[in-house]
């Protein structure tokens, strides 16, 4: 970026169109794609269960195409709310994971790991044990813990920008702190079935109600697009940042605005599928790879997160003998992918 | 499209053969007539109604022994644990009935859906408000289970020959016949077993009894209000104390330290089931100091307490003899 | 810097006699730790019993004699362990937030606790101690061996990384086994709240040798610590070896965590605010910081299940109940402080 903005304005405007040109067909090509594994997979989580379904009559179902009550009942009435709920819930983490990423301009600062998802966590299952609260009250109260979370981060770790790595460090600490709390207000409500401790310890998709999952749907038909303008307009306003300095407020509004999404969007997820780790923290850097020059792509990271949890959750439910709640899953695969990360990145002597 | 159809049939065969074998002598004999309306007052006070009697019924685990126990046998049953382990039917034929749920919370609603059923069978809980397995918390999947057919069940409430009772009344409007010497014999056995039991206690006046959950950091000792059996135990005669302050937030135990294990002194100890084994009394003395100084724990006056699960007359009259036999192997001045 | 220095110097003086001080308000605790309880006994029959040494049968000598002494010894034991090795790692990976807790210990010993239930059936507390404890230097060893790849060695943001992504891999074997294992799960519940309850004398005498012994090693690291505090070029020009040292603290920290979560399960906030206090209270010198944490450790966790035990009475509230609850605002309270600026 420094490099063009040094060269002289023709040449800027030459390159730039160039560039632009090749980088958006690449991203139409991987979002394109994306999109397609994502809606393939979506289909294939509603063909297997109990009972095996062939792709032509999910797909005839889902849109109405064809008169069997029975196949109806289980792809609409039953598996349909869940993979709903697992595309749904890795849109919103994939979508918010890269935003954080990218504001902080830390790879590791994604809502996860900054204690935002703990914190919407800590909330929504104080909310349902100790004030008994239900359905759609429990993502408001989702969203209070993850902004006080978001808040107590910022408060804690701006010293005049999240540059380095006081930033992480301060979120794993919230973090640890955040999940014994929840720890300790499972154990104070003899909340012992096992199942429902589960959810709000590990994170699982298909336990939350309608209410929960229509707020989160709703959410994303907003937040995406508006989440996808507000980065054009902020690249469009760091490319001339040095001459833009008297733009500076609107910078910051339209980083907060972008922050602001992704909080919301991450607490409406832990609303419907409890606290979930690794989603948000590796679906930007993977469609990054994907990308290529052109990275940093809002929609093609929420792609690739629905992607990532569509995978998990089939692999959860179906895969292993018991099913399991989603979050093993993504525990189980996420924290060996992050230590051997921290590892290789290490070796090359690039780690922090 | 084939697949789907051609699976459905199968299942449906299957579950018609097990039906069948259902039906056989050996398990009461009372084949219900699909014939005329049907209604019945559920738990939850509302009035269920078909226009055939049911016939291929869904049921929870101790309703569903509860149901077999007079002959109606369940196409599918729904347990909150293993099958293998559940006291209710640890010890049934099971066979040719799907297992549609091992784990609380989870249903396998498609499974389910594919037994057809007409009726769904589970306890009403009245401070939920919700059957059991639909209750909050559960997998929204489960839930589902509501939509394939009318939910029916006895209300849980103050005791457990009320429930005995209410699922002879489903039983019979779903065509048992009660009255059939080898159905009713359950039930005569229990109205003997009653009869000994309250011999029993009348023959030990002033013996106290305490029913207990020891665990390592605390001793629970439970509250009879929100233990049906223990009230049903209770209105025998048997004097079962009642803790005078039970957990606020939790009120179906009195939580004592183990500093205070000795607080009250039962002259006998109701083990909760669940944790109790012959060896279980020696173990917890010898692990925790305080354990023997309820003079019964150290005089090894224990027996099993058969803890929130019985629904039938026949597991009750079981029950009650060992109690009996453990009243009256007791000593009345064991405790203060 | 001059100020600094001289203000020190001027403390140094107050130091040893405030250690004495420190080691007094514990003798008082601790005795405090033994006379109050969930269950009143008054303070002569407690004496009576303690003079006797030896149990006569009653309740209220059990009480004593059995439950509080082992309980109090233990409490200050873990209490030690526990500010200790907050300090030393706190020290070594010069971040003030670091704690046990976050280096994968509970997840570890969880892990490993319930893995021996499914694969080995193991069953009881007395057993089951040996399986976290090896569970949580499993942890500690490898958050270590993973952040410390590298020519730079284990930095702080590599440490708590290797520790969040040990504590997810851990806690999803944990959930997978628990989710399909009844038994794993209910002996798991032992260790899912910090306590010092049911814990006697077999328990006490298990880790009691390896606490002590790993706390005077500990005590020997203050020199190390205060040269890693300067940073590691000017720790290495000083001569000190900056990577040897390291990995024996955490040898140390390993055995003084594991040891203290295998005994009485995940007690957080010890490790994490009392190397502060001790901080506030002494000055930076590791030194003395450590002592100091190994004093003001059990003080903090004594009077926190003291305050469980008659609080909850009849019952009482676990030890990490209680911590959780002071432990809120004291979090808030170091990181409002400006400490993390030194990061």
């Amino acid at each position: 970026m420094s490099v063009i903005t040094a060269a002289g304005p023709a040449a800027v405007d030459g390159a730039l169109r160039a560039g632009r040109r090749r980088r958006t067909t690449r991203a139409a090509l991987v979002i394109g794609g994306l999109a397609a594994v994502a809606a393939g997979l979506f289909v294939v989580t509603m063909m297997v269960g109990s009972f095996a379904l062939t792709a032509v009559e999910v797909v005839g179902s889902l849109l109405g195409l064809r008169d069997d009550p029975s196949v109806d009942f289980i792809v609409l009435g039953l598996r349909l709310p869940t993979a709903t709920a697992a595309l749904a819930v890795g849109l919103a983490l994939g979508a918010s994971g890269t935003i954080f990423q990218q504001l902080l301009r830390n790879p590791l600062a994604s809502p996860d790991f900054v204690g935002i998802t703990s914190g919407a966590g800590l909330a929504a299952v104080s909310g349902i044990v100790f004030l008994q609260v239900g359905g759609i009250v429990i993502s408001g109260f989702a969203l209070g813990g993850a902004l006080l979370a978001a808040v107590l981060m910022y408060a804690l770790a701006w010293r005049g920008g999240v540059s380095g790595y006081r930033f992480i460090l301060i979120g794993i600490g919230v973090l640890v702190f955040f999940d014994g709390l929840i720890g300790y207000v499972i154990s104070r409500a003899q909340l012992t079935e096992a199942r429902q401790a589960m959810h709000w310890l590990t994170g699982s998709i298909g336990q939350a109600g309608p209410d929960e999952l229509r707020l989160l749907l709703g959410a994303l038909v907003v937040m995406l697009p508006l989440a996808v303008l507000l980065q054009r307009q902020l690249r469009a306003l760091e490319l001339g940042d040095d001459a833009a300095a008297a733009l500076g407020s609107r910078t910051e509004l339209s980083r907060a605005g972008l922050l602001a999404t992704a909080v919301v969007l991450v607490a409406l997820a832990v609303a419907v599928a409890g606290p979930l780790l690794f989603v948000a923290f590796v679906a930007g850097p993977v469609a990054d790879r994907l990308l290529g020059p052109a990275t940093g792509g809002i929609l093609a990271a929420a792609l690739v997160g629905a992607s990532l949890l569509l995978t998990a959750d089939l692999a959860a439910v179906h895969l292993m003998p018991t099913p399991l709640p989603t979050g093993v899953v993504t525990g189980a695969v996420g924290a060996p992918y992050l230590l051997w990360l921290l590892a290789t990145t290490n070796r090359r002597g690039a780690g922090g | 499209m084939r697949v789907w159809r051609s699976v459905l049939a199968v299942a449906a065969l299957g579950v018609a053969l097990a039906g069948c074998g259902a039906e056989a002598p050996s398990s009461g004999g009372a084949a219900p007539e699909a014939s005329g309306p049907w209604s019945f007052t559920s738990g939850s006070g509302e009035v269920v109604t078909a226009e055939r009697v049911p016939t291929r019924i869904i049921a929870h685990a101790g309703e569903a022994a509860a149901l077999m126990s007079f002959g109606i046998r369940p196409v599918g049953i729904y347990a909150d644990e293993a099958v293998t382990t559940d006291p209710n039917l640890k010890d049934l034929d099971l066979s040719g009935i799907e297992i549609l749920g091992e784990e609380w919370g989870k249903i396998d609603v498609e499974k389910a859906a594919s037994l057809r059923p007409d009726l769904i069978v589970g306890d009403w809980w009245p401070a939920e408000k919700a059957y059991s397995g639909l209750e909050e918390g559960v997998d929204e999947k489960s839930k589902k289970l509501a939509e394939l057919a009318p939910v029916v069940g006895v209300s849980q409430g103050k005791s457990i020959v009320e429930l005995a009772e209410g699922y002879e009344d489903l039983a019979e409007s779903l065509g048992a016949k009660v009255d059939d010497p080898r159905i009713a014999a359950n039930k005569q056995r229990f109205e003997e077993s009653v009869a000994r039991f309250k011999e029993a206690v009348a023959a030990k006046p002033g013996l106290t009894v305490l029913a207990m959950s020891p665990a390592d950091d605390m001793v629970y000792v439970a509250n009879p209000e929100y233990a049906p059996e223990l009230l049903d135990l209770q209105s025998w005669g048997l004097q079962v104390i009642n803790p005078d302050s039970p957990d606020p937030g939790f009120p179906y135990w009195e939580n004592l330290s183990w500093e205070n294990a000795d607080k009250y002194q039962p002259d006998l100890i109701l083990w909760d089931g669940r944790s109790f084994t012959p060896t279980a009394n020696a173990e917890w003395g010898a692990k925790q100091p305080t354990w023997f100084q309820i003079s019964a724990a150290g005089a090894g006056a224990v027996a099993a307490w058969p803890a929130y699960w019985l629904h039938t007359y026949g597991h009750f009259a079981t029950e009650l003899d060992k109690l009996s036999e453990a009243v009256t192997a007791a000593n009345a001045d064991i405790g203060t | 810097m001059k100020t600094t220095s001289t203000r020190t110097a001027r403390r140094a003086s107050a130091l040893g006699p405030g250690l004495v001080v420190l080691g007094a308000v514990l003798a008082l605790v601790a005795f405090l730790s033994i006379t109050q309880g969930s269950r009143s006994i008054g303070l002569g029959e407690v004496l009576a019993a303690l003079g006797s040494m030896h149990g006569d049968g009653t309740i209220t000598s059990t009480v004593t004699l059995d439950l509080r002494v082992p309980r109090t010894l233990l409490g200050v034991l873990v209490g030690a362990a526990l500010g200790v090795a907050g300090a030393v790692l706190q020290g070594v990976t010069r971040n003030p937030l670091a704690d046990a807790g976050i280096m994968g210990v509970n997840a570890g010993a969880a892990a490993f606790v319930v893995l021996a239930v499914t694969v080995l059936g193991v069953r009881g507390v007395g057993v089951s101690v040996w399986f976290a404890f090896a569970g949580a230097i499993v942890a500690i060893v490898l958050v270590y061996a993973v952040a410390s790849m590298g020519r730079e060695g284990a930095t702080p943001v590599k440490l708590a990384l290797a520790g969040a992504a040990a504590t997810a891999g851990f806690g999803s074997v944990t959930t997978g086994i628990v989710m399909t294992n009844i038994d794993a799960l209910n002996e798991l519940r032992f260790w899912q709240v910090g306590s010092l309850a049911g814990r006697y004398a077999p328990v006490l005498l298990g880790v009691a040798p390896f606490l002590v012994v790993a706390l005077v090693v500990a005590l020997g690291f203050g020199r190390a610590l205060n040269g890693l505090a300067l940073g590691e070029d000017t720790a290495r020009g000083l001569g000190l070896r900056v990577a040897r040292t390291r990995a024996a603290a955490f040898v140390v920290v390993a055995v003084l965590a594991g040891a203290a979560t295998a005994a009485c399960g995940p007690i957080v906030f010890v490790g994490l605010v009392v190397p502060h206090v001790a901080r506030f209270l002494c000055g930076p010198d590791y030194r003395w910081v450590l002592p100091y944490s190994m004093l003001l450790g059990p003080v903090v966790l004594l009077l926190a299940d003291v305050l469980g035990r008659v609080a909850g009475a009849p019952g009482e509230l676990q030890v990490g109940v209680v911590l959780g609850v002071l432990g809120a605002p004291a979090f808030i309270g170091i990181v409002r402080r400006g400490r993390l600026s030194e990061v």
